[in-house]
């Protein structure tokens, strides 16, 4: 069985895969990096995944156009993140209760939504069309480089703009005004309105660049990944994404390792669940028992380099 | 003089927040229903009254229906406003719900106990199952640092899974078309109140004598004053000498056992079988619920009745006039945004606190002068 896995992880196709899983949960755990520079629990990225999903698709069936699906689920996942900041900057409301709020809306109002303007219940299965999903494209030379050139050329655009991403995030955080006021709020909002910087907009900001992310996400899962929009599509990738931002240290190249490993985790469940005698619901499990495990791998390191520095948490231990 | 306006304030707010939720959903089904105003009708007056060649009378049935879906929400409601009272952000109680009925289910299944003390069994069995469960991501929390709530998401997901492992490969019933446990025992079967369809079984005075002990629990014990302390200010607690981890477990375990106790008297006084094969959702509305009663057990059962009914009411409506019942989901959610806002109407708030002052004020201005006077 061990070997088994080792033979696969080597395999031209399995490593194309993992790319391929791990796109929408980078452009996620991306959106929690942002969110999480300026203090704020994105919890609702899987219910801004699976409407950003929802409206992406429909945007590119509407215009039959992939590009403008895209932009769409960008201005779809904007705007339900500008809700959240709403509420959360004018009235209060804790950001992870927004959260939760627009996970319901997610859950249960995509379904409704997609009635109201398709009477279609569940899918859209009906309205796929190749001219609506977003293309993959070969990179010249790469692709003729034995080996390496089958694995990196032929992904799907947005796969390539989601570790390009990890980069321009990174360049956004460090090497801007607007990253650094944005760091500066998140680690001490006190000091950076002492010296002028409007807290209340830098978190507008991020928490929208959050919800763009988010819906970058969505639209690949929707218009790439499944081929069309259905109910359990996100399927906890919101979550997970969570999950990868902390144990990423909140960095982006950080997240991005961590997405990997969910990636690859994801990957070899897959693979596993197409073997005779094996229970396709425990593999199912995998992903998420995982992310569980890396968590408390990450936080037992953190909190044991905190006591060597002699810091204690709040609970005394 | 400021308490009793502040109380009104805050009925007001409800009330403002309801409305405001009833409008967005009134302003989706003109969108969708092809006769509005009738689906609006089944929305808001169906569960309680039927309409018949224009004699309008009480529908005991719906009622019953309505007091009967109750059940499992006072559950997860009372297990979120005790983790929310801790501000422990622990999300896991729908995967407890779930665990819950499926551990329950089986033990109504295979255990030989008398009428009456099998259903009770199962659900304290449930229950502490789902409570040694929530010791992971508490101790997660406590010992490591983990957030709570990243790991309740993902535990969610292994319960349902492993679980669903179980349920498919060792208890499943192979001469049924689904996939689902053999028959419960006629002993485990939790009795109805009422005979009939309405499913309103004795879970329901057990849920409402539960709520009577977390209200206790969370107002008039030590734990519970601790338990609320935390989540008022940890610092606070922790340096007045309260065992601040210790309560973080205990009210993460509460949180559980609740839950799948809620799970096991649901299935077992609604069902013959196991037959769940997916989240049924109640750990969700669970937390709706307890921000509707604002994490007070004791209004855990009111606002468990209002989204029964506002979700009886999508049913109905769904059924009538074809406008899907998912519509619940986005009342609830608006419901929720609203009322988990603090500062919403805080201006009005505000003109309260100083008019309500200043009227103090004078009056003391006042009895000074008498008093001065004389």
């Amino acid at each position: 069985m061990l070997e088994q896995l080792a033979e696969w992880v080597f395999q031209i196709d399995f490593l194309v895969m993992i790319f391929r899983i791990t796109a929408p949960i980078l452009f996620a755990a991306l959106a929690a990096v942002v969110a999480e520079k300026a203090a704020m629990s994105n919890i609702g990225l899987e219910g801004t995944m699976m409407l950003s999903a929802l409206f992406g698709f429909l945007f590119a069936y509407w215009t039959q156009s992939w590009l403008l699906g895209v932009l769409g689920a960008v201005l779809v996942g904007t705007l339900l993140a500008l809700m959240m900041g709403f509420f959360y900057l004018e009235f209060k409301t804790d950001i992870i209760l927004a959260g939760i709020a627009v996970n319901m809306l997610g859950e249960g109002g995509a379904i409704f939504l997609l009635y109201m303007f398709t009477g279609l219940r569940g899918n859209t299965a009906k309205l796929v069309s190749p001219n609506i999903l977003i293309p993959t494209i070969e990179i010249p030379l790469i692709k003729d480089i034995p080996f390496l050139g089958e694995i990196l050329s032929g992904h799907c655009i947005l796969t390539y703009v989601a570790f390009l991403l990890v980069w321009l995030i990174w360049l956004f955080l460090y090497r801007t005004p607007l990253g650094l006021n944005i760091r500066a709020v998140g680690e001490s909002p006190e000091a950076a309105s002492s010296v002028g910087v409007s807290v209340k907009r830098v978190k507008y900001i991020a928490i929208a660049m959050s919800g763009a992310l988010a819906g970058l996400g969505g639209a690949f899962m929707s218009m790439y990944y499944s081929q069309g929009w259905n109910q359990g599509m996100v399927a906890g990738r919101g979550f997970i994404a969570l999950a990868a931002q902390a144990m990423g240290r909140g960095e982006p190249v950080g997240a991005m390792l961590t997405s990997l490993l969910f990636g690859t985790a994801h990957g070899l469940s897959t693979k596993v669940a197409g073997l005779p005698n094996v229970s396709s619901f425990l593999v199912s499990m995998i992903p998420y028992a995982v992310t569980i495990l890396g968590l408390f791998i990450y936080a037992w390191n953190r909190t044991r380099k905190l006591r060597k520095r002699g810091i204690r948490r709040l609970t005394g231990i | 003089m400021l308490d009793r306006r502040m109380t009104q304030f805050n009925i007001l707010r409800g009330a403002v927040a309801i409305f405001f939720a009833l409008f967005v959903a009134a302003i989706f089904v003109f969108l969708t229903s092809e006769s509005p105003l009738e689906s609006l009708r089944y929305l808001l007056i169906g569960p309680l009254v039927s309409v018949k060649n224009g004699a309008v009378s009480f529908n005991m049935r719906n009622m019953l229906e309505v007091l009967a879906a109750m059940i499992p929400t006072i559950f997860t409601g009372l297990a979120v406003c005790v983790m929310f009272s801790a501000n422990q952000f622990n999300l896991a109680g729908e995967g407890c719900v779930y665990v819950g009925a499926f551990v329950g289910g089986l033990i109504g299944v295979y255990w030989d106990l008398p009428p009456f003390i099998h259903p009770l069994v199962a659900t304290l069995v449930a229950g502490v199952v789902c409570a040694v469960i929530m010791l992971i991501p508490a101790l997660a929390k406590v010992i490591l640092g983990a957030s709570e709530m990243v790991t309740s998401l993902m535990l969610n997901y292994v319960m349902l899974y492993v679980s669903m492992h179980f349920l498919n490969f060792h208890f499943a019933n192979r001469s049924r078309g689904a996939t689902m446990t053999h028959d419960f025992r006629e002993s485990a079967r939790v009795f109805q109140i009422v005979p009939g369809t309405s499913k309103l079984s004795w879970g329901f005075i057990a849920a409402l004598i539960l709520t009577v002990i977390m209200w206790f629990f969370m107002y008039r014990t030590r734990w519970g004053y601790s338990i609320r302390m935390i989540g008022i200010n940890e610092s606070f607690a922790l340096y007045s000498g309260m065992n601040v981890a210790g309560m973080i477990i205990v009210s993460q375990m509460i949180g559980g056992m609740l839950s799948g106790m809620g799970g096991s008297l649901e299935v077992l006084g609604r069902y013959n079988q196991f037959l769940w094969l997916s989240l049924p959702g109640y750990g969700w509305t669970g937390i709706t619920i307890a921000i509707l009663a604002r994490n007070n057990p004791g209004a855990v059962p009111l606002a468990a009745f209002f989204l029964a009914y506002l979700n009886k009411g999508c049913m109905l409506m769904s059924t009538k006039t074809h406008v899907p019942s998912e519509m619940i989901d986005i009342i609830q959610a608006a419901i929720f945004l609203f009322f988990a806002a603090e500062q919403f109407l805080s201006g009005y708030r505000q003109k309260i606190v100083v008019k309500t002052t200043r009227e103090e004020l004078l009056k003391q201005g006042n009895a000074d002068i008498e008093n001065g006077g004389e």
